[in-house]
């Protein structure tokens, strides 16, 4: 009881209110204002504030520099002897200062993203709410002032909130960049890495991975608990027992802090996001149930998530006249369904494509992965490019490389046919992350090197088949693919056995 | 004896602030005179388990403040007003108070009673809930001695507690003090003579870290009589008169 | 303690006032003045601000994302030694202080300007011979904006919190950066020669240094009275 009225007081006189009034308007700014540019999807819309860590950016220098503020209350105003001269251990006293504190700032970081999620629902995002990272803020931010206040106890200077302050914000910068691209070591530890821990589907067909939070989690108690525990080192910080319990304390939070670190140097990227083997729970590698939304009037049925409902006419759109210049043949998709987007081992980027499976054959469209419209400044005809692109690719058997040179002209042939001039078709290749083509044939499609003839002169025989296809009807097309489809996604055909 | 000085000293580098006091005193009060630089509040310091001593030993309520679990029992029932009296702006005096009630471990269940006699008794109890940055200066050190007496302490140190108290309040401070006399040691560490005439059972006078005079206040009144001393009432003439003896006697010394 | 040597007027005189300080007795005045100020210590974590700067440029910190980025962590110093300024604004005194003569206007303006020129000038120590982002002038754009922002922020909420200011800035224009703004009241984003950039920075710095000498920093002292007082 007594703990509770020193908090009870501490609360009450606490300088942290003063700067949430400052906090709220730069979150506004920082963290909510540049995620409304983003699709209606909780992960893509939460990426940058609590996946890149812009919410713990907007709070925890501020918090740090406060707390020092607070730290250092007992050496500006004159208190040390006063205090000294108490029974109860300053570092009880102070425990209650630095815990008023943390609750203001926790409660404040709380309450803050609660607004904003609550915003966010009314307009209806798709997927779920990263939770965890809700937990990696609160903790951070707790840590923040455990620092800062530790820091202010030490060096009660009219300099130490500044300090405090700006150590926290260039700690900050400087995380953002450590370790930047990497999805595997230590620095995946680091509140700003996003890498490989946001993944595009995650929330709506898989769940957040919680194992890097957890980590982070723990990296962050650490660090709280072994800079609160130092203030209890001093001789005047109470009894012999006392600083000993706090010596202890201390090292068990850098312990903790250094496991976490370890820890998150364990990471490797899986399908789903990046595993920590010792903390990973099998279940949360199993996909969300969902039923499908369906548009059965495309002759081929397209099936999404209802998450993504709102681009089944774009999908459907986008794959007609890819789909119908293989309807009813061996082998082509007689369906559309949405795969999870998923992460491959070794690949940085998300390189991955459709595919074909089952029986009868459905095409799988990680749509999670592709360029939404609205996501990162994507627009509908990128979206559509891409699909495009990636469906004549796996159509043509092509897999996940460059295909054969017949699978290579195929795939040019069939593009052209649903829109996609030859010309443009190297450049949406690299784009879309997918292997471009022979050199030799890449030089007759940049600008510049067009013969004198015009635009269509032969150049590379990849090319020069793909025109040759193209311009055959597409009953003749169609004819053909029927009864060489299966050759040719086979691996089968050579360039001399196109028309 | 609450109080059992022998042999003090402190030194805060090349300074002797404190050069070998030996004091005992028990329940009453018990002034302490000197001039700027005595030793007054770092003998007060000491007696609060605050600093500890250099050299020497001391026995507080019975206790050697030497080891923790002695130091924490004396605090318990140790009221502390330091000469330089810090506090928080932000806190009431209420809150002031209840702190310093919760930080000397009183049991919680009587903490809000006790904050409200030890208010009522320095005549704040209309300001309790008053922010300290509004409160004047004899308003604060009111607050101060609050806080201080707010556990009922059985040694009670007080250094210069009537500054910037007015008149009337300052004889209402001197009925406190001897009220507080009956049942607890309080030690005084002032500058106003008339204070410790007023109050104090026991005087000493300190100079250059050490007693120069310890005894009842007539006593050190006879000492000024037919000496010419300077002052303008009987004690102060003692007091210029012990003051200058021991002046004197070290001038002859050194 | 005797009157040997209190110099007395001869009676029926009228007293000597002194309009003009020697210039020792202005020499010493500010030094006391700095003193108080805890500017010595203020120089110290300019030059530590300023070192880190170099080791910055040295190992090359940076920030992926192009030329903008680049400007974060040196703008990020910039900003702390803003910070440092403001919280030497706070006075320990208060009323006392105020209750004087028509020195201590003169005392503030001087240490403001002072210390941000010191500022710069150990910045562009430490930034010398390497590519600070914008060159000198942007710096010296960049470090007198975010000290009016300091100063600013200073009298408005007190000294001791005058580096909210200066953060608060730097937070807004890290999202500036990012976002392409071309406004002049977020300087930093502007190229180092910008008129506008440079304008509206110099406007900040001499609103914050009129604001700071004619007020001085907010301290609580001001609500004791509950009354307008006199802040210069």
């Amino acid at each position: 009881m007594t703990a509770a009225r020193l908090l009870r007081i501490e609360l009450r006189r606490n300088a942290m209110p003063w700067i949430l009034p400052l906090i709220a308007a730069l979150f506004w700014f920082d963290s909510y204002r540049p995620s409304t540019t983003q699709s209606a999807f909780w992960v893509l819309r939460t990426f940058w504030n609590m996946g890149q860590g812009h919410t713990i950016i907007d709070f925890g220098p501020f918090v740090a520099g406060v707390a020092a503020w607070m730290g250092s209350r007992d050496g500006r105003r004159g208190m040390g002897d006063l205090v000294a001269g108490t029974p109860r251990s300053r570092w009880a006293a102070q425990l209650a200062t630095w815990g008023a504190t943390a609750i203001w700032a926790a409660a404040a970081y709380l309450a803050f993203v609660g607004v904003m999620f609550a915003v966010y629902a009314r307009q209806g995002l798709a997927g779920s709410p990263p939770w965890w990272w809700v937990a990696v803020g609160a903790t951070a931010v707790t840590a923040f002032s455990a620092a800062g206040f530790a820091g202010g106890v030490f060096f009660p200077s009219r300099f130490a909130a500044a300090l405090a302050a700006f150590g926290g914000f260039l700690a900050m910068v400087l995380s953002s960049q450590t370790g930047f691209g990497h999805t595997s070591g230590w620095a995946l530890i680091l509140p700003t890495n996003s890498n490989g821990n946001f993944q595009p589907d995650s929330g709506i067909l898989y769940p957040y991975l919680p194992d890097l939070p957890i980590a982070r989690i723990i990296f962050f108690a650490g660090l709280a608990v072994a800079a609160v525990a130092v203030l209890g080192l001093p001789a005047r910080a109470g009894g012999p027992w006392l600083r000993r319990a706090a010596a202890v304390v201390a090292l068990a939070g850098a312990a903790a802090a250094g496991t976490a670190v370890w820890l998150a140097g364990t990471a490797r990227l899986g399908p789903h996001g990046l595993v920590i083997p010792a903390l990973h729970d099998a279940a949360s590698d199993q996909l969300t149930p969902y039923t499908p939304v369906c548009r059965p009037d495309t002759g081929v049925p397209v099936c999404l998530s209802p998450a993504y409902r709102r681009y089944l006419p774009e999908l459907a759109t986008a794959l007609r006249p890819v789909l119908a210049e293989v309807a009813g043949l061996r082998g082509a998709p007689s369906s559309v369904a949405q795969t999870a987007a998923t992460y491959s081992p070794g690949e940085v980027a998300l390189g991955q494509g459709m595919t074909i499976s089952g029986r009868p054959p459905v095409l799988g469209v990680p749509l999670g992965a592709l360029n939404l419209p609205g996501a990162f400044g994507s627009t509908t005809a990128e979206l559509t490019g891409q699909l495009q692109l990636l469906a004549v690719h796996v159509i043509a058997g092509a897999g996940s490389g460059a295909g054969t040179p017949a699978q290579q002209a195929v795939q040019a042939a069939l593009l052209a046919g649903a829109g996609t001039p030859f010309a443009a078709q190297p450049g949406a290749l690299t784009n879309y992350g997918l292997p471009s083509w022979a050199q030799a044939d890449l030089g007759a499609l940049t600008e510049g090197h067009q013969s004198r003839r015009g635009p269509g002169a032969v150049a590379g025989p990849v090319f020069a088949a793909a025109q040759r296809l193209a311009a055959l009807p597409a009953a003749a097309r169609h004819d053909w693919l029927a009864v060489h489809l299966p050759a040719l996604r086979a691996g089968h055909l050579s360039l001399a056995q196109l028309p | 004896m609450n109080v059992q000085i022998t042999e003090v000293t402190r030194r805060f580098g090349r300074t002797q602030a404190v050069a070998g006091v030996s004091l005992e005193t028990g329940p009453g009060v018990f002034g302490l005179l000197g001039p700027n630089g005595a030793g007054k509040t770092t003998l007060l310091r000491m007696m609060a388990t605050v600093v500890p001593p250099s050299s020497g030993s001391m026995r507080l309520l019975g206790r050697d403040p030497g080891s923790y679990a002695s130091r924490k029992e004396i605090r318990r029932r140790l009221g502390y007003l330091p000469q330089n009296l810090g506090y928080y702006p932000g806190f009431t005096v209420a809150e002031f108070v209840e702190y310093f009630a919760l930080l000397k471990e009183m049991p919680a269940g009587q903490v809000p009673r006790a904050v409200a006699a030890a208010v009522e008794r320095v005549d704040l109890g209309g300001k309790a809930r008053a922010k300290l940055r509004t409160l004047s200066g004899g308003m604060l050190r009111r607050a101060g001695i609050a806080q201080a007496i707010v556990n009922d302490p059985e040694l009670l140190l007080l250094d210069e507690p009537t500054a910037g108290l007015d008149p009337e309040q300052r004889m209402v401070f001197r009925g406190l003090l001897r009220d507080l006399g009956q049942r607890s040691t309080v030690v005084v560490s002032t500058h106003l003579v008339e204070d410790v005439g007023a109050a104090c059972s026991q005087v000493a006078v300190m100079n250059e870290g050490q007693v120069v005079f310890h005894g009842t206040p007539a006593d050190l009144t006879a000492r000024g009589e037919g000496t010419g001393a300077a002052g303008d009432a009987p004690l102060e003439r003692g007091y210029s008169s012990v003051l200058a003896a021991a002046r004197s006697s070290l001038a002859a010394r050194s | 303690m005797t009157a040997a040597g209190v110099h007395r007027a001869s009676s029926g005189a009228a007293p000597v006032r002194t309009r003009a300080l020697p210039a020792r007795g202005v020499t010493r005045m500010a030094w006391l003045y700095l003193i108080s100020r805890r500017i010595p210590a203020a120089l110290g974590l300019l030059i530590g601000v300023a070192a880190v700067l170099w080791a910055s440029l040295y190992w090359r910190w940076n920030i992926v994302g192009g030329a903008a980025a680049q400007a974060v962590i040196p703008l990020t110093l910039e900003a702390a030694a803003a910070a440092v300024i403001a919280v030497t604004t706070y006075g320990p005194f208060g009323e006392t202080e105020r209750a004087t003569g028509r020195w201590l206007p003169y005392l503030r303006l001087s240490m403001a300007v002072v210390l941000t020129a010191a500022a710069v000038g150990a910045l562009a120590a430490a930034a010398a011979g390497g590519q600070l982002p914008g060159g000198t002038l942007a710096m010296l754009r960049n470090v007198a904006g975010l000290t009016g922002t300091g100063l600013l922020t200073s009298v408005a909420f007190g000294g001791a919190f005058g580096w909210a200011g200066p953060l608060a800035y730097l937070l807004i224009t890290e999202g500036a950066l990012a976002g392409t703004w071309t406004t002049p009241w977020m300087w930093p984003t502007r190229p180092p020669h910008d008129l506008g950039g440079a304008l509206c920075a110099a406007l900040v710095f001499a609103a914050g240094a009129a604001a700071s000498t004619v007020r001085g920093s907010r301290d609580h002292a001001v609500r004791l009275t509950r009354s307008r007082v006199h802040r210069s």
